[in-house]
């Protein structure tokens, strides 16, 4: 029979239906019955006497297709081997010795081989001789004979030619593998192995209602406990219970991401006393929320908040309306402060303000400096850095002239349009008792610019200089800085000076020996040698050192001797372990 | 740390030596340094090659009492333990949790976390 037997079916699976229908087409050319070894058990009459035939047709199979023949499983020793492919293009493969009754068995049941049951013409013996269709040239039926569309089978070469040749390995059988191994991903989820702080977090949240099973903490624990639970977003709504309490006057939460309005509004009831909150990542914070927030927190004067974006104009002016004895108030991130805002801030709490922070506040510009410099000799905090868009200088001088007298901490940071002016005009003969000073990223300032002020500002020696990602900045600023606050120096950034020379380096070492803290990322110059002497010469404070970027430095001091405590960031080619 | 050094074991500490935890109040505590290793900061300290002067005496002062220090050193011996183990057992971690009272468990936060587990 030429006609392919479609109607032999067994359980059929999804897989088998879409490769039915993909493989269809081939097939149908080809007609073979040797070829798809067919299942022939069903097809009556030549059953009989081409099974001894086809018997001999098994071919070798891809073995990864044991676990499908769940029928073959009875056969002790088939399964292995006697896999069949539905597609057309199996060769006949070697017989493989097997019992010839299991042949018939795995042809008849096996479902996945349901396909290759079209009907098979009888096959001649193998030697025997037949003549191509073809071709019509007459060869001998050897066991990769296959048979040609229509009747007849063909030789050797024109079944090459026609591209079936009986000795290619099969490449389909691959994809059948591939699918078959998508069902049989075995997933592994490498559970992440709990850290003892995780478990102690799950410990106290489900025990949040039993404070008293805690005993005593000090407040002074409160805040390490609160830095290691925000450490990985763990606080939320109920452990955060832990920190609340009738008598707290200072709550500092550097994670409050999970803390939604409802919980913040719950702070500020269960908090009534606080003098001090300061919450980072504070998203959630609601228009509801500093509504609620303005009696429910009478006492508040010291107000920090890192990311209160949501809150809107009304809403802040409400606040600051009913709190007019703020004395400091710092926000980071926020586009909705605006010059009204902040008008009503001044004007309420003139008296009291002495810390203002508006950092990364979208709406700041040059218009908001005037209701700064309206805190004359009272403020002693600035923090108006990494605006949107830069002020003039003619704007901060002028507001520097009004409230510098009394600033200890200044950060301009982000104001690109700045220039020397601003150290020369506003700085220099402003300020005088500056400690903090951050200029970051003033791509304007000049190496001389910067010389020139250091060493003519009559301001004693700041604790805290930090002039990062400023590139012309080089040797001369450095010289200086260090000449003017070289002894007072606690903390030190120079991050992204380039072109500083080794010379002036050397005399960090010398000149700023009570350094806690060093930035020195992108000073290309930095070597082993400069680290070292910093290591050995700020023995007291030492605890940071940073050198990202310093492709010189290798951490030879360690097998030199240098011991420190200080912890050292940023070696790219390690020569031995750094701890 | 760098990962183009092999440490030798001669160097760093044969995982199989026997180390000593020694807490504030004065208990001592014997473990096997693979289990002491399961800390960060522990590991650092006993590492031979950083420096410190623990390494020499295989000792390590912990600033915590007695009872904290066990429960640590009865975590790491857990976790040195199940690290090991296959990935389809299942980690019994409630059986852990249940043996820490919540007495400690504060000042257990603040030890963990100081010393990196």
């Amino acid at each position: 029979m030429s006609s392919r037997r479609n109607n032999v079916r067994g359980p059929t699976s999804a897989l088998t239906d879409f490769l039915r229908a993909s493989v269809d087409t081939f097939i149908s050319d080809l007609n073979q019955p040797a070829a798809g070894s067919s299942n022939s058990a069903q097809i009556p009459d030549s059953a009989e006497e081409s099974v001894p035939l086809r018997r001999n047709q098994r071919r070798n199979r891809v073995t990864t297709r044991d676990e499908y023949d769940s029928d073959g499983l009875d056969e002790p020793e088939a399964p292995a081997t006697k896999k069949k492919k539905i597609t057309a293009n199996k060769p006949k493969g070697k017989k493989t010795g097997k019992k010839d009754d299991e042949d018939d068995y795995e042809d008849d049941d096996d479902p996945y081989t349901a396909l290759s049951k079209f009907g098979a013409r009888a096959r001649p013996a193998n030697g025997s001789i037949e003549r191509c269709a073809e071709c019509e040239k007459e060869f001998s039926v050897s066991q990769y004979t296959i048979a040609a569309t229509g009747s007849g089978f063909l030789c050797h070469p024109c079944a090459k030619k026609l591209g079936n040749d009986p000795f290619k390995k099969p490449t389909a059988p691959r994809k059948r593998m591939k699918a078959a191994d998508k069902r049989n991903i075995v997933h592994f989820e490498k559970p992440r192995f709990p850290t003892l702080v995780s478990i102690c977090i799950n410990i106290i949240s489900t025990h949040i209602d039993d404070i008293e099973a805690f005993g005593d903490i000090g407040t002074l624990n409160m805040d390490a406990i609160s830095k290691a639970i925000s450490r990985k977003r763990s606080l939320n709504s109920e452990n955060v219970h832990l920190f609340y309490g009738s008598g707290n006057t200072s709550l500092t939460l550097y994670d409050a991401t999970k803390l939604s309005p409802t919980a913040l509004i719950t702070l500020g009831h269960l908090n009534p006393n606080l003098t001090t909150l300061h919450l980072n990542f504070c998203g959630l914070i609601s228009d509801e929320v500093m509504n609620s927030w303005r009696s429910s927190l009478p006492n508040l004067v010291h107000l920090q908040l890192l990311g209160p974006f949501l809150v809107r104009v009304p809403a802040w002016i409400a606040f600051f309306e009913s709190h007019s004895r703020l004395q400091s108030f710092l926000i980071t991130q926020s586009p909705r402060f605006d010059l009204e805002c902040l008008q009503s801030l001044i004007r309420t709490s003139a008296k009291t303000l002495t810390r203002l922070g508006l950092r990364e506040v979208g709406l700041l510009s040059d218009d908001f400096l005037g209701p700064i410099g309206l805190l004359s000799g009272q403020l002693s905090y600035l923090d108006i850095s990494e605006p949107s868009q830069s002020c003039s200088n003619e704007a901060v001088n002028t507001l520097l002239g009004a409230v510098g007298s009394t600033l200890t901490h200044l950060n301009l940071s982000g104001h690109i349009e700045l220039t020397d002016d601003v150290l020369q005009y506003g700085i220099l003969p402003n300020i005088t008792s500056l400690q903090h000073l951050t200029l970051s990223n003033l791509p304007l300032l000049t190496d001389e610019g910067v010389a020139l002020f250091f060493s003519q500002w009559p301001n004693p020696p700041l604790t805290a200089v930090t002039f990062s990602r400023n590139p012309k900045l080089s040797t001369n600023s450095l010289v200086e800085l260090l000449n003017h606050s070289g002894e007072g120096l606690r903390s030190l950034d120079v991050n992204g000076w380039k072109d500083v020379s080794a010379t002036a380096l050397a005399n960090i070492a010398t000149q700023a020996r009570d350094l806690g803290k060093i930035d020195l990322g992108w000073c290309r110059e930095v070597d082993d040698f400069i680290v070292k002497s910093i290591l050995d010469n700020c023995k007291n404070r030492l605890t940071e050192v940073k050198v990202w970027g310093c492709n010189k430095v290798q951490g030879k001091w360690v097998t030199s001797g240098t011991k420190t405590k200080a912890k050292i960031f940023g070696i790219e080619r390690a020569h031995t372990s750094i701890i | 740390m760098n990962e183009d050094h092999p440490m030798d074991d001669a160097v760093e500490g044969d995982p199989e030596d026997w180390v000593r935890i020694v807490s504030n109040d004065g208990y001592t505590f014997l473990l096997k340094r693979k289990v002491a290793n399961m800390s960060g900061t522990i590991k650092n300290s006993l590492d031979e090659t950083g420096g410190f002067a623990e390494a020499g005496t295989r000792t390590y002062r912990s600033q915590e009492r007695g009872i904290i220090v066990q429960k640590m050193i009865e975590y790491m011996s857990f976790k040195a333990y199940y690290s090991n183990v296959g990935p389809k057992e299942e980690i019994p971690v409630n059986e852990f949790m249940e043996r820490l009272p919540p007495e400690i468990v504060l000042e257990l936060l603040l030890a963990a976390d100081y010393q990196e587990m």
